[in-house]
Protein backbone atom coordinates (compact mmCIF):
# COMPACT_ATOMS: atom_id res chain seq x y z
CA UNK A 1 0.00 0.00 0.00
CA UNK A 2 1.61 3.86 -0.11
CA UNK A 3 0.23 6.85 1.73
CA UNK A 4 -0.20 9.45 -1.49
CA UNK A 5 0.53 12.95 -0.59
CA UNK A 6 -0.21 16.13 -3.05
CA UNK A 7 0.05 19.33 -0.94
CA UNK A 8 1.19 23.00 -2.96
CA UNK A 9 4.34 23.73 -1.55
CA UNK A 10 8.12 22.73 -3.02
CA UNK A 11 11.39 24.34 -3.31
CA UNK A 12 14.64 23.73 -1.88
CA UNK A 13 16.68 25.32 0.60
CA UNK A 14 19.96 25.11 2.72
CA UNK A 15 19.64 22.47 5.74
CA UNK A 16 18.51 24.00 8.93
CA UNK A 17 21.01 24.42 12.04
CA UNK A 18 19.49 21.29 13.53
CA UNK A 19 19.55 19.22 10.13
CA UNK A 20 23.75 20.43 9.49
CA UNK A 21 24.46 18.98 12.74
CA UNK A 22 22.69 16.09 12.96
CA UNK A 23 23.69 15.33 9.19
CA UNK A 24 27.63 15.69 10.48
CA UNK A 25 27.12 12.91 13.23
CA UNK A 26 25.62 10.93 10.56
CA UNK A 27 28.63 11.20 8.31
CA UNK A 28 30.98 10.21 11.48
CA UNK A 29 28.74 7.01 12.23
CA UNK A 30 28.32 5.82 9.02
CA UNK A 31 27.56 3.01 8.14
CA UNK A 32 26.37 2.33 11.30
CA UNK A 33 24.24 5.53 11.17
CA UNK A 34 21.01 3.64 11.68
CA UNK A 35 21.87 3.86 15.21
CA UNK A 36 20.09 7.86 14.80
CA UNK A 37 16.98 6.26 13.63
CA UNK A 38 13.93 6.43 16.25
CA UNK A 39 10.49 5.50 16.01
CA UNK A 40 6.87 6.20 17.88
CA UNK A 41 4.05 3.79 18.17
CA UNK A 42 0.39 5.07 17.53
CA UNK A 43 -2.06 2.79 19.22
CA UNK A 44 -5.05 3.71 16.82
CA UNK A 45 -8.71 4.90 18.24
CA UNK A 46 -11.46 2.90 17.55
CA UNK A 47 -11.65 0.19 14.32
CA UNK A 48 -10.20 1.84 11.07
CA UNK A 49 -9.46 -0.04 7.95
CA UNK A 50 -6.01 0.74 6.58
CA UNK A 51 -7.38 3.00 3.50
CA UNK A 52 -8.57 5.15 5.91
CA UNK A 53 -5.57 5.25 8.11
CA UNK A 54 -3.16 5.62 4.86
CA UNK A 55 -5.63 8.41 4.08
CA UNK A 56 -4.71 10.55 7.57
CA UNK A 57 -1.12 9.77 6.82
CA UNK A 58 -1.38 11.23 3.45
CA UNK A 59 -2.95 14.13 4.81
CA UNK A 60 0.32 14.08 7.76
CA UNK A 61 2.82 14.35 5.26
CA UNK A 62 1.06 17.06 3.46
CA UNK A 63 1.05 19.24 6.90
CA UNK A 64 4.64 19.16 7.50
CA UNK A 65 6.70 19.68 5.12
CA UNK A 66 9.95 17.69 6.82
CA UNK A 67 8.10 14.18 5.94
CA UNK A 68 7.86 14.89 2.12
CA UNK A 69 11.82 16.50 2.08
CA UNK A 70 14.75 14.58 0.58
CA UNK A 71 18.40 15.40 1.22
CA UNK A 72 19.50 17.47 -2.11
CA UNK A 73 23.17 16.86 -4.45
CA UNK A 74 24.81 19.72 -2.09
CA UNK A 75 23.90 19.02 1.48
CA UNK A 76 20.68 20.81 0.94
CA UNK A 77 16.79 20.22 2.15
CA UNK A 78 14.31 19.34 -1.04
CA UNK A 79 10.68 19.89 -0.56
CA UNK A 80 8.28 17.38 -2.68
CA UNK A 81 4.85 18.35 -3.13
CA UNK A 82 3.39 15.32 -4.58
CA UNK A 83 4.09 11.49 -3.72
CA UNK A 84 3.75 8.00 -2.22
CA UNK A 85 4.86 6.75 1.09
CA UNK A 86 5.39 2.93 0.98
CA UNK A 87 3.18 1.28 3.71
CA UNK A 88 3.46 -2.11 4.82
CA UNK A 89 0.37 -3.53 6.64
CA UNK A 90 2.03 -6.55 9.11
CA UNK A 91 0.88 -8.85 11.98
CA UNK A 92 2.63 -8.92 15.47
CA UNK A 93 4.34 -6.93 18.01
CA UNK A 94 4.36 -3.16 17.21
CA UNK A 95 7.21 -3.10 19.43
CA UNK A 96 9.45 -5.46 17.21
CA UNK A 97 8.06 -4.21 14.15
CA UNK A 98 9.53 -0.64 15.21
CA UNK A 99 12.77 -2.42 15.62
CA UNK A 100 12.72 -4.15 12.56
CA UNK A 101 11.67 -0.54 10.42
CA UNK A 102 14.82 1.07 12.02
CA UNK A 103 17.81 -1.51 11.75
CA UNK A 104 18.49 -0.01 8.37
CA UNK A 105 20.21 3.20 7.38
CA UNK A 106 17.60 5.72 5.59
CA UNK A 107 18.84 6.43 1.60
CA UNK A 108 18.98 10.37 2.83
CA UNK A 109 18.47 11.15 -1.28
CA UNK A 110 16.42 8.54 -2.21
CA UNK A 111 14.22 7.37 0.57
CA UNK A 112 10.99 9.11 2.46
CA UNK A 113 12.26 10.47 5.14
CA UNK A 114 9.14 8.44 7.85
CA UNK A 115 9.22 4.65 7.23
CA UNK A 116 5.40 3.33 7.99
CA UNK A 117 3.61 -0.27 8.91
CA UNK A 118 0.64 -0.86 9.81
CA UNK A 119 -0.18 -3.56 12.73
CA UNK A 120 -3.50 -4.99 11.80
CA UNK A 121 -5.81 -7.60 13.42
CA UNK A 122 -8.41 -8.63 10.86
CA UNK A 123 -10.29 -5.75 9.16
CA UNK A 124 -9.05 -2.88 11.59
CA UNK A 125 -5.71 -1.24 12.05
CA UNK A 126 -4.40 -1.36 15.33
CA UNK A 127 -0.79 0.40 15.49
CA UNK A 128 0.34 2.53 13.25
CA UNK A 129 4.44 1.91 13.43
CA UNK A 130 6.80 5.35 12.51
CA UNK A 131 10.64 5.23 12.41
CA UNK A 132 11.96 8.61 11.51
CA UNK A 133 15.05 9.48 9.94
CA UNK A 134 16.89 12.00 12.32
CA UNK A 135 17.52 14.76 9.66
CA UNK A 136 13.53 14.87 9.53
CA UNK A 137 11.98 15.36 12.83
CA UNK A 138 13.71 14.86 16.81
CA UNK A 139 11.77 13.53 19.80
CA UNK A 140 9.48 16.33 20.50
CA UNK A 141 8.74 16.84 16.39
CA UNK A 142 8.16 12.95 16.37
CA UNK A 143 5.95 13.69 18.86
CA UNK A 144 4.16 16.06 17.21
CA UNK A 145 3.24 14.00 13.96
CA UNK A 146 1.83 11.35 16.52
CA UNK A 147 -0.26 13.67 18.02
CA UNK A 148 -1.70 15.51 14.44
CA UNK A 149 -1.48 11.94 13.18
CA UNK A 150 -4.09 10.83 15.88
CA UNK A 151 -6.30 13.79 15.69
CA UNK A 152 -5.93 13.20 11.15
CA UNK A 153 -7.20 9.60 11.97
CA UNK A 154 -9.81 11.02 14.58
CA UNK A 155 -11.15 14.08 12.74
CA UNK A 156 -9.83 14.08 9.60
CA UNK A 157 -8.42 17.68 10.14
CA UNK A 158 -5.45 19.20 13.10
CA UNK A 159 -7.41 22.45 14.89
CA UNK A 160 -5.12 25.44 14.48
CA UNK A 161 -3.30 27.63 12.53
CA UNK A 162 -1.03 25.60 9.86
CA UNK A 163 2.15 24.01 11.27
CA UNK A 164 5.34 26.01 10.82
CA UNK A 165 7.79 24.47 7.81
CA UNK A 166 11.24 23.65 7.40
CA UNK A 167 12.10 25.94 4.78
CA UNK A 168 10.56 28.58 6.41
CA UNK A 169 13.00 28.34 9.58
CA UNK A 170 15.95 28.06 7.52
CA UNK A 171 15.16 31.25 5.90
CA UNK A 172 14.79 32.93 9.20
CA UNK A 173 17.94 31.27 10.47
CA UNK A 174 20.03 32.63 7.84
CA UNK A 175 18.22 36.12 8.50
CA UNK A 176 19.42 39.09 10.51
CA UNK A 177 17.50 37.93 13.78
CA UNK A 178 18.53 34.28 13.34
CA UNK A 179 22.24 36.00 12.40
CA UNK A 180 21.70 37.99 15.85
CA UNK A 181 21.28 34.27 17.56
CA UNK A 182 23.57 32.61 16.25
CA UNK A 183 26.06 35.50 17.31
CA UNK A 184 25.42 35.28 20.69
CA UNK A 185 25.73 31.53 20.75
CA UNK A 186 29.35 31.67 19.01
CA UNK A 187 30.59 34.10 21.92
CA UNK A 188 29.34 31.87 24.75
CA UNK A 189 31.13 28.46 22.45
CA UNK A 190 34.11 30.87 22.40
CA UNK A 191 34.35 31.55 26.37
CA UNK A 192 33.40 28.03 26.79
CA UNK A 193 36.11 26.46 24.60
CA UNK A 194 38.60 28.70 26.74
CA UNK A 195 38.28 26.80 29.75
CA UNK A 196 37.77 23.14 28.71
CA UNK A 197 39.54 20.40 28.85
CA UNK A 198 40.48 19.23 24.97
CA UNK A 199 39.02 16.62 25.74
CA UNK A 200 37.29 14.68 28.20
CA UNK A 201 38.04 10.99 28.03
CA UNK A 202 42.26 11.27 26.12
CA UNK A 203 43.70 8.00 27.14
CA UNK A 204 43.58 5.23 25.19
CA UNK A 205 42.56 2.51 28.27
CA UNK A 206 43.90 -0.66 26.43
CA UNK A 207 42.57 -2.59 23.50
CA UNK A 208 38.70 -2.58 23.74
CA UNK A 209 35.93 -4.75 23.54
CA UNK A 210 35.09 -6.13 19.94
CA UNK A 211 33.32 -4.36 18.57
CA UNK A 212 34.38 -0.96 20.11
CA UNK A 213 31.11 0.47 21.04
CA UNK A 214 29.09 -0.62 23.68
CA UNK A 215 25.86 0.36 26.16
CA UNK A 216 25.47 -0.52 29.55
CA UNK A 217 22.11 0.16 30.55
CA UNK A 218 20.72 0.93 34.37
CA UNK A 219 17.32 0.43 35.75
CA UNK A 220 17.62 1.95 39.36
CA UNK A 221 13.87 3.22 39.95
CA UNK A 222 15.91 3.78 43.21
CA UNK A 223 17.97 6.63 41.51
CA UNK A 224 14.82 8.16 39.64
CA UNK A 225 13.32 8.26 43.13
CA UNK A 226 16.77 9.49 44.35
CA UNK A 227 17.04 12.74 41.44
CA UNK A 228 13.74 13.60 42.23
CA UNK A 229 14.59 13.88 45.88
CA UNK A 230 17.39 16.02 45.32
CA UNK A 231 15.71 18.77 42.79
CA UNK A 232 12.94 18.86 45.84
CA UNK A 233 15.50 19.69 48.80
CA UNK A 234 17.87 21.76 46.24
CA UNK A 235 14.69 24.02 44.29
CA UNK A 236 16.50 22.69 40.97
CA UNK A 237 14.83 20.40 38.03
CA UNK A 238 15.17 17.07 37.91
CA UNK A 239 17.22 17.53 34.42
CA UNK A 240 19.43 19.34 36.20
CA UNK A 241 20.51 17.34 39.07
CA UNK A 242 21.29 14.78 36.55
CA UNK A 243 23.13 16.57 34.40
CA UNK A 244 25.22 17.79 37.02
CA UNK A 245 25.68 14.17 39.02
CA UNK A 246 26.85 12.92 35.60
CA UNK A 247 29.35 15.71 34.60
CA UNK A 248 30.98 15.30 38.37
CA UNK A 249 31.23 11.61 37.69
CA UNK A 250 32.78 12.12 33.93
CA UNK A 251 35.46 14.53 35.75
CA UNK A 252 35.95 12.37 38.52
CA UNK A 253 36.56 9.04 35.58
CA UNK A 254 38.41 10.94 33.28
CA UNK A 255 40.36 13.00 35.88
CA UNK A 256 39.33 16.29 35.01
CA UNK A 257 38.33 19.08 37.50
CA UNK A 258 36.57 21.05 34.85
CA UNK A 259 33.84 19.08 33.10
CA UNK A 260 32.97 19.79 29.26
CA UNK A 261 29.81 18.07 28.27
CA UNK A 262 27.96 18.44 25.30
CA UNK A 263 24.15 18.25 26.00
CA UNK A 264 21.91 17.77 23.52
CA UNK A 265 19.27 20.39 23.81
CA UNK A 266 15.87 20.47 22.26
CA UNK A 267 15.87 23.94 21.11
CA UNK A 268 12.19 24.30 21.14
CA UNK A 269 11.94 27.71 23.27
CA UNK A 270 10.46 29.63 21.08
CA UNK A 271 7.09 30.30 20.08
CA UNK A 272 7.54 29.70 16.52
CA UNK A 273 9.40 26.36 17.06
CA UNK A 274 6.34 24.89 19.12
CA UNK A 275 5.14 23.20 16.77
CA UNK A 276 7.21 22.03 13.60
CA UNK A 277 8.44 18.61 13.02
CA UNK A 278 11.67 19.10 12.24
CA UNK A 279 15.15 18.30 14.07
CA UNK A 280 15.72 21.56 16.05
CA UNK A 281 17.84 19.48 18.67
CA UNK A 282 21.23 20.54 19.15
CA UNK A 283 24.54 20.21 21.44
CA UNK A 284 25.28 22.52 23.78
CA UNK A 285 28.27 23.07 25.51
CA UNK A 286 28.36 23.08 29.29
CA UNK A 287 31.46 23.50 31.23
CA UNK A 288 31.38 23.17 35.19
CA UNK A 289 34.04 23.22 38.18
CA UNK A 290 33.40 19.68 39.73
CA UNK A 291 36.08 19.54 41.90
CA UNK A 292 34.17 20.53 45.31
CA UNK A 293 31.01 18.54 47.06
CA UNK A 294 28.43 17.50 44.60
CA UNK A 295 25.69 19.74 46.62
CA UNK A 296 28.47 23.09 45.47
CA UNK A 297 28.93 21.56 41.88
CA UNK A 298 24.47 21.32 41.83
CA UNK A 299 24.21 25.07 42.88
CA UNK A 300 26.57 26.72 40.46
CA UNK A 301 25.45 23.84 37.63
CA UNK A 302 21.80 25.55 37.16
CA UNK A 303 22.69 28.68 35.88
CA UNK A 304 25.65 27.33 34.16
CA UNK A 305 22.60 24.66 32.32
CA UNK A 306 20.29 27.56 31.83
CA UNK A 307 23.40 28.96 29.78
CA UNK A 308 24.50 26.24 27.59
CA UNK A 309 20.90 25.58 26.96
CA UNK A 310 20.44 29.04 25.65
CA UNK A 311 23.48 28.55 23.14
CA UNK A 312 22.73 25.37 22.25
CA UNK A 313 20.34 27.16 19.62
CA UNK A 314 24.04 27.99 17.09
CA UNK A 315 24.85 27.66 13.74
CA UNK A 316 27.08 24.56 13.17
CA UNK A 317 29.56 26.69 10.81
CA UNK A 318 30.35 29.11 13.67
CA UNK A 319 31.18 26.37 16.07
CA UNK A 320 33.24 24.51 13.49
CA UNK A 321 35.29 28.03 12.82
CA UNK A 322 35.50 28.41 17.14
CA UNK A 323 36.51 24.84 17.56
CA UNK A 324 39.59 25.18 14.81
CA UNK A 325 40.68 28.47 16.12
CA UNK A 326 40.56 26.84 20.05
CA UNK A 327 42.20 23.67 18.21
CA UNK A 328 44.77 25.82 16.56
CA UNK A 329 45.52 27.94 19.63
CA UNK A 330 46.49 24.72 21.93
CA UNK A 331 47.90 22.77 19.02
CA UNK A 332 45.75 19.93 19.44
CA UNK A 333 42.31 18.72 18.62
CA UNK A 334 39.52 20.02 20.91
CA UNK A 335 36.12 18.22 21.80
CA UNK A 336 34.69 16.87 24.45
CA UNK A 337 33.80 13.78 22.70
CA UNK A 338 31.14 13.42 26.29
CA UNK A 339 27.58 13.95 25.80
CA UNK A 340 24.41 14.06 27.66
CA UNK A 341 20.86 13.44 26.36
CA UNK A 342 17.56 13.55 28.73
CA UNK A 343 15.24 11.96 26.21
CA UNK A 344 12.23 11.68 28.82
CA UNK A 345 9.06 12.47 27.52
CA UNK A 346 7.34 13.13 31.05
CA UNK A 347 9.51 14.54 33.61
CA UNK A 348 8.05 13.31 36.91
CA UNK A 349 9.09 16.06 38.63
CA UNK A 350 10.29 16.98 42.46
CA UNK A 351 9.18 15.13 44.94
CA UNK A 352 10.34 14.07 48.36
CA UNK A 353 11.31 10.33 49.37
CA UNK A 354 12.57 8.24 52.77
CA UNK A 355 15.19 6.41 53.11
CA UNK A 356 13.19 3.41 53.37
CA UNK A 357 11.96 3.91 50.10
CA UNK A 358 15.19 4.21 48.52
CA UNK A 359 16.34 0.58 50.12
CA UNK A 360 13.35 -0.77 49.37
CA UNK A 361 13.83 0.13 45.65
CA UNK A 362 17.47 -0.35 45.43
CA UNK A 363 16.98 -4.53 45.32
CA UNK A 364 15.45 -3.84 42.29
CA UNK A 365 17.91 -2.23 40.38
CA UNK A 366 19.45 -4.12 37.46
CA UNK A 367 22.57 -3.70 34.74
CA UNK A 368 22.21 -4.90 31.05
CA UNK A 369 24.24 -4.54 27.79
CA UNK A 370 21.53 -4.24 25.14
CA UNK A 371 23.83 -2.89 22.25
CA UNK A 372 27.02 -2.90 20.39
CA UNK A 373 28.66 -1.69 16.89
CA UNK A 374 31.75 -0.44 15.15
CA UNK A 375 31.18 3.28 14.88
CA UNK A 376 30.04 5.97 16.79
CA UNK A 377 30.71 9.41 16.53
CA UNK A 378 31.88 10.08 20.36
CA UNK A 379 33.42 8.28 23.50
CA UNK A 380 31.28 8.58 26.01
CA UNK A 381 26.95 9.19 25.86
CA UNK A 382 24.84 9.42 28.49
CA UNK A 383 21.06 8.87 27.60
CA UNK A 384 18.44 9.50 30.01
CA UNK A 385 14.76 7.63 29.18
CA UNK A 386 12.29 6.80 31.40
CA UNK A 387 13.50 3.50 31.07
CA UNK A 388 16.70 4.48 33.02
CA UNK A 389 20.42 5.80 32.40
CA UNK A 390 22.32 4.24 30.08
CA UNK A 391 26.22 4.83 28.86
CA UNK A 392 27.30 4.09 25.43
CA UNK A 393 30.82 4.41 25.34
CA UNK A 394 33.95 3.92 23.10
CA UNK A 395 35.62 0.63 25.48
CA UNK A 396 39.09 1.65 24.05
CA UNK A 397 38.80 5.35 26.32
CA UNK A 398 36.37 3.68 28.69
CA UNK A 399 36.75 -0.25 29.40
CA UNK A 400 33.41 -2.05 29.70
CA UNK A 401 34.47 -2.62 33.85
CA UNK A 402 34.98 1.56 33.90
CA UNK A 403 31.58 2.04 32.27
CA UNK A 404 29.37 -0.37 34.23
CA UNK A 405 30.99 1.10 37.87
CA UNK A 406 30.65 4.90 36.37
CA UNK A 407 26.91 3.98 36.40
CA UNK A 408 26.52 2.26 40.17
CA UNK A 409 29.00 5.53 41.21
CA UNK A 410 26.39 7.75 39.65
CA UNK A 411 23.27 5.83 41.34
CA UNK A 412 25.59 5.67 44.52
CA UNK A 413 26.23 9.32 44.08
CA UNK A 414 22.64 10.42 43.75
CA UNK A 415 20.89 8.23 46.35
CA UNK A 416 23.33 9.11 49.18
CA UNK A 417 22.82 12.86 48.56
CA UNK A 418 19.01 11.78 48.46
CA UNK A 419 19.37 10.37 52.20
CA UNK A 420 20.88 13.39 53.35
CA UNK B 1 -3.31 43.55 33.85
CA UNK B 2 -0.04 43.62 36.45
CA UNK B 3 2.63 42.43 35.78
CA UNK B 4 2.93 39.33 38.27
CA UNK B 5 -0.30 38.28 36.36
CA UNK B 6 0.85 38.44 33.03
CA UNK B 7 3.90 36.37 34.49
CA UNK B 8 1.87 33.54 35.63
CA UNK B 9 0.17 33.54 32.73
CA UNK B 10 3.41 33.00 30.68
CA UNK B 11 4.43 30.13 33.33
CA UNK B 12 1.38 28.29 32.25
CA UNK B 13 1.89 28.74 28.66
CA UNK B 14 5.58 27.97 28.99
CA UNK B 15 4.68 24.73 31.01
CA UNK B 16 2.03 23.61 28.93
CA UNK B 17 -0.39 23.67 31.83
CA UNK B 18 1.69 21.77 34.00
CA UNK B 19 1.74 24.34 36.18
CA UNK B 20 -1.80 26.86 36.31
CA UNK B 21 -1.78 30.81 36.13
CA UNK B 22 -3.25 30.49 39.66
CA UNK B 23 -0.82 28.20 41.11
CA UNK B 24 2.06 30.08 40.17
CA UNK B 25 0.72 33.38 41.56
CA UNK B 26 -0.30 32.11 44.82
CA UNK B 27 1.84 29.16 45.14
CA UNK B 28 4.72 31.40 48.10
CA UNK B 29 7.63 28.81 46.64
CA UNK B 30 9.96 28.98 44.03
CA UNK B 31 8.87 27.81 40.70
CA UNK B 32 11.07 25.44 40.36
CA UNK B 33 9.71 24.19 43.55
CA UNK B 34 6.50 23.40 41.67
CA UNK B 35 8.18 21.39 39.08
CA UNK B 36 9.08 23.86 36.14
CA UNK B 37 11.41 21.79 33.82
CA UNK B 38 14.39 23.23 32.03
CA UNK B 39 12.78 23.35 28.66
CA UNK B 40 9.86 25.72 30.42
CA UNK B 41 12.26 28.01 32.08
CA UNK B 42 14.25 28.26 28.60
CA UNK B 43 10.81 29.09 26.70
CA UNK B 44 9.61 31.55 29.91
CA UNK B 45 12.93 33.22 29.38
CA UNK B 46 12.08 33.62 25.37
CA UNK B 47 8.56 34.89 26.32
CA UNK B 48 9.36 37.30 28.61
CA UNK B 49 12.54 38.77 26.56
CA UNK B 50 9.69 38.78 23.19
CA UNK B 51 7.13 40.37 25.42
CA UNK B 52 8.78 42.91 27.55
CA UNK B 53 11.59 43.69 25.30
CA UNK B 54 14.54 42.90 28.04
CA UNK B 55 17.33 40.64 27.59
CA UNK B 56 17.80 37.97 30.79
CA UNK B 57 21.05 37.95 31.71
CA UNK B 58 21.75 34.10 32.60
CA UNK B 59 24.50 34.52 35.84
CA UNK B 60 23.56 33.07 38.74
CA UNK B 61 21.72 36.11 39.97
CA UNK B 62 19.66 36.06 37.06
CA UNK B 63 18.75 32.61 36.92
CA UNK B 64 17.48 33.23 40.69
CA UNK B 65 15.33 35.57 39.83
CA UNK B 66 13.44 33.58 37.04
CA UNK B 67 12.55 31.54 40.05
CA UNK B 68 10.58 33.94 41.91
CA UNK B 69 7.46 35.82 40.09
CA UNK B 70 7.72 39.04 42.68
CA UNK B 71 11.15 39.71 42.61
CA UNK B 72 10.72 39.22 38.52
CA UNK B 73 7.93 40.95 38.24
CA UNK B 74 9.37 43.79 40.63
CA UNK B 75 12.31 43.89 37.73
CA UNK B 76 10.11 44.76 35.11
CA UNK B 77 8.29 47.04 36.26
CA UNK B 78 11.61 49.73 37.55
CA UNK B 79 12.66 48.68 33.96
Amino acid sequence: MSADFAACDSGTAPLTWGQRAIWEAIQRTAPDDHYFNFGRVLKVPGRRPAAEVTRALGALAERHGALRTRLGDRAEQRLFAKGRLPVEVVAGDPDKVLDELAATRFDYSAEWPMRVALVADDDAVTHVVLVFCHLAADGLGAEIAVRDLRALILRGHVAGPRAPQPLELAQWQEGAEGRRVAEAAAAHWAEEHRRAPSTMFAEPGGDGSTPPIWRAMLHSPALGLAVRAIAHARHTSTSTVLLAATALLAGRHSGHDTCAMLPIVANRFRRDSLGIVSTLSQEGLFTLDVSGEFTDVLRAAGPAAMRAYRSAYHDPADRTRVVSAESERRGEPVHPNCCFNDMRLADPGPAPCTAAELDKALEDSALEWPMSQDMLNCRFCVHVTGEGVSLTADTRYLPRAAMERYLLDLESLLVETARR
Amino acid sequence: MMIKERLAELVAESSDGEISAQEALTAGVPLSALGLTSIAQLRLIDAIESEFGVEIDLTDEGVALLDDLDALAGRLAAR
